[in-house]
């Protein structure tokens, strides 16, 4: 595999993600802008605006119909947090020219319908249409609804907010309700300029072959825009210890319990800032051989699932487990003891070895995806030099048992969420 | 060994093999790829509560053994499956469904070893009355968790009030009072029907060499005393049990899961049906249609919204679900749609840019690994070429589409719908 990463204009770079294992060619526009309380819902209601309708398209059937017509070609919309940015991605993927059943050029008219949809919307006087932001609105506000019932997903989101209170990483990645209900035609005509104007863009493509001529045009497009003030990632601000740790009770009408636990780490920032943290996190947390899985999970039988993922960038671990009201407690004591045992050293040659290897295999098979792989490059943002799934995998044979014990120390309980049952059902 | 080649259109082939042993053998090639993904599953589900061997008595055995039997099975003598996988860096996993169940792994390196380590660990069931009775608690909290899911309550609630006898509307997992009842003899029992190489598959999709896999599975499979298992099911009425169902849990919008019962003659159903259904659900409230334009505009359904044809071993019925503020309002748009396609009839134009994107969806499956495993444990279930989709989909007509609109009987509705607690 080789990337090739283009200059298209000041703020706004080109990745081409060469990858002869696909049928398909896949295509994203990344924006990317800090995370700003005011203006998230809006930011994060644009992609699906502007991915429903476009002055060539005016209603999503049209355009449904159109990628029908291109052979079923996939448009998708999404808004994610990386660290304190809000990442605002439009793709489209489409089946390669050569598997069309008339010799089609599929892929030219694919990205020339994304890069209409970006860069020419719907609008009238200096807004977006009244209908077409009112559908998005109740779409975003019932999504935001609609997470509460997932109550993994809940439970999460509530230690996250808990735990970065009046913080940027602390606001959800779509808003608030109330957010959604203040956007109006113009704040959104708003923020689609503030986007193509401040934001950092990178264009990816992951595909066999380049499409002709798309880094040329697109560079032309960027130059001649008005571009200043782009975001900034050199100062990435980390997760600070807690004084005192929070804990959080919340009941609801359920029969399962959820326990997450959020700690704050020493280590923090790019790839190559934390790959010692990468593993410190598998070996407490990470697949069946970690000390979650074998002990709270399989010994003690306490949860059903138990375990622990870290977002690196922010120098954050979060715990999640599903758990019986009477053993919160206990779940929690058990959790923090592992975390303790990792930090004492207790760590046998087998379970170390064995996170390594588990991590270096699935760092592999992200070649074997277009879509892991165009997110693992819209993610990292924070190294100078980007490093590809396999030069990380490479990287963990310098990380050793005396490094992730050492990054392990650094980790520290900040905050616990427990949405417990209601009552015994 | 009996071996067949099937070559696609696109480039794309496999085989299928069966061994000595009775296993049926499915192995597709791609070289291009890093990582390969293995799956030896058995022809054995949450339905199966009811069998007969060997034409012996019939035998009923507690709901969710297929499932506790899967929990069960990582456990050896020497150690659980998962550490022995931990030593190679494979990610490995199970899951039971209607009518089968599954252990799978899936690697970038040391695949033949992994491929052992699955053989192995499958054929070697170890479990006592106290290991047994330790997991109660385990799968225990797991059913719990799936009682507190809308999604899957709202779909089990639907299903229970679908089927009158047809164990499909039974939890997978059974229920803690089934589970209870569940001991480690009951468990050999099944196993020892069930898990015989005739009544499995193993299904490889990778960077693989056919002939090792073919080999291996050969020499590592043992053959068992050979078994003819009978299902049995309690005949089920046409009749639905009744046409809407409610049920309060801990949510901020309704949910709702609409199905219509589908007549049916025999257990399974055919490969052209199952293309031609799916295409006529496209043109019922696909992204394109104009039903599913008025859906959302009239503010009636969201992003959630999704529908599948829903069918095995004597069971068939069409889904719609999704999240909506008015799930009665959505059932009558459906339904009214469906009246007025039967009237006049299907839109030619907008079928033939379905099939395009329904044509590019299935040349895009050729891009992930596990999906075609899973897609090749389909053909090992329902004995079928995966290639004949494509063909098909070069062939049938829009009036073959039309006539499948008669699996849609109103009577044989049933609306379920998850309303936020007050």
């Amino acid at each position: 595999m080789v990337v090739n990463k283009v200059l298209l204009s000041n703020g706004a770079e080109g990745l081409f993600i060469k990858n002869s294992r696909f049928n398909t060619t896949l295509v994203s526009f990344n924006f990317y802008l800090p995370i700003d309380r005011a203006r998230v819902a809006d930011f994060a209601l644009l992609p699906f605006v502007l991915t429903t309708c476009s002055k060539r398209y005016p209603d999503f059937r049209k355009l449904n119909y159109k990628l029908s017509k291109l052979y079923g070609a996939e448009l998708t919309a999404s808004c994610e947090k990386v660290g304190d940015f809000q990442l605002l991605k439009m793709s489209i993927s489409v089946i390669n020219d050569k598997y069309t059943l008339d010799n089609e050029e599929l892929t030219s008219q694919a990205i020339e319908l994304l890069t209409n949809l970006v860069f020419e919307p719907k609008t009238e006087n200096g807004g977006f249409f009244a209908s077409d932001i009112e559908r998005e609105k109740r779409k975003a506000i019932e999504h935001i609804k609609g997470e509460f019932a997932e109550k993994r997903i809940y439970s999460k989101e509530r230690l996250i907010s808990e735990m970065y209170k009046g913080l940027p990483y602390g606001v959800p990645k779509c808003g608030r309700i109330e957010d959604v209900e203040n956007i109006t035609e113009k704040s959104l005509f708003g923020a689609w300029e503030d986007m193509l104007k401040h934001s950092f863009i990178r264009v990816n493509v992951v595909s066999d072959s380049m499409p002709q001529n798309l880094f040329d045009t697109l560079s032309e497009r960027f130059s001649s825009m008005n571009r200043d003030n782009i975001t900034d990632f050199s100062n990435i601000t980390p997760t600070t210890h807690a004084d005192k740790v929070n804990k959080i009770v919340e009941l609801e009408s359920l029969n399962q319990g959820k326990l997450v636990m959020g700690f704050s780490c020493d280590s923090y920032g790019g790839d190559k800032a934390t790959a010692d943290l990468f593993v410190a996190c598998d070996i407490f947390g990470g697949g069946p051989y970690s000390k979650l899985f074998g002990n709270v999970r399989e010994k003690m039988s306490l949860c059903y699932y138990c375990t622990a993922r870290a977002v690196r960038n922010k120098g954050l671990i979060t715990v999640e487990s599903g758990i019986e009201k009477e053993n919160a407690e206990k779940a929690e004591k058990a959790i923090l003891e592992q975390l303790s045992n990792l930090q004492n050293g207790i760590l046998t040659d087998s379970e170390f070895e064995s996170s390594i290897m588990g991590l270096t295999d699935s760092l592999k098979s992200y070649n074997d995806s277009q879509d892991a792989l165009e997110l693992w490059y819209s993610t990292r943002l924070f190294d100078d030099e980007i490093m590809s799934p396999d030069e990380f995998a490479e990287s963990l044979k310098n990380v050793t048992k005396e490094t992730a014990v050492k990054a392990s120390k650094g980790i520290k309980l900040h905050t616990v969420f427990a949405l417990l049952p209601k009552e015994d059902k | 060994m009996k071996r067949e080649i099937f070559e696609s259109s696109v480039g794309e082939s496999y085989v299928k093999a069966v061994c000595s042993s009775g296993l049926t053998v499915y192995v597709m090639e791609k070289p291009q790829f890093t990582s390969s993904f293995a799956i030896f599953g058995t022809k054995y589900g949450s339905i199966d509560n009811c069998f007969s061997v060997n034409g012996e008595k019939e035998k009923c055995v507690p709901d969710g053994i297929a499932h506790y039997l899967e929990h069960k099975l990582f456990e050896s003598e020497d150690g659980d499956a998962f550490s022995k996988f931990a030593k190679t860096g494979a990610s490995a996993n199970a899951f039971t469904s209607f009518d089968r169940t599954c252990y799978l792994f899936s690697c970038s390196d040391k695949f033949y070893e992994n491929l052992d380590i699955l053989l192995d660990f499958v054929q070697k069931p170890y479990f006592t009355e106290e290991t047994v009775r330790k997991e109660q608690g385990i799968i225990g909290q797991e059913i719990k968790m799936y009682d507190d899911s809308p999604a899957w309550r709202v779909t089990f609630n639907m299903l229970e009030n679908m089927y009158v006898n047809h164990p499909v509307k039974i939890d997978i997992a059974g229920t803690v009072k089934s589970i209870a009842k569940i001991d480690h003899n009951i468990l050999y029992d099944c196993y020892n029907t069930f898990y015989n190489p005739n009544n499995m598959f193993v299904c490889v999709v990778g960077n693989v060499d056919t002939e090792t896999v073919l080999e291996m599975c050969e020499k590592r499979v043992s053959k068992k005393q050979d078994i003819t298992i009978e299902r049995i099911f309690k005949e089920e009425p046409e009749a639905i049990i009744k046409p809407y169902v409610e049920q309060k849990l801990s949510v901020s919008i309704p949910m709702f899961c609409l199905g219509f019962k589908q007549r049916i003659q025999s257990p399974f159903r055919r490969l052209k049906s199952k293309v031609c259904i799916n295409l006529l659900l496209e043109m019922i409230c696909g992204e394109c249609s104009p039903l599913y334009e008025r859906l959302i505009n009239e503010g009636l359904i969201n992003d959630e919204f999704s529908y599948e044809y829903f069918n095995g071993y004597n069971y068939a019925c069409v889904m719609f679900s999704g999240e909506s503020s008015n799930p009665k309002r959505v059932s009558e748009l459906i339904k009214e749609e469906i009246a007025s396609l039967r009237e006049n009839g299907l839109d030619k134009k907008l079928f033939s840019a379905i099939k395009s994107g329904v044509y590019g969806d299935v040349i895009r499956r050729f891009n992930n690994v596990n999906g075609l495993c899973m897609q090749l444990t389909e053909s090992a279930i329902f004995d079928f070429d995966m290639f004949e989709e494509i063909k098909l989909l070069k062939t049938v007509s829009c009036d073959d589409v039309y006539k499948r609109l008669d699996i849609f009987d109103y009577d044989l509705s049933v609306l379920s719908v998850i309303n936020p607690v007050e």
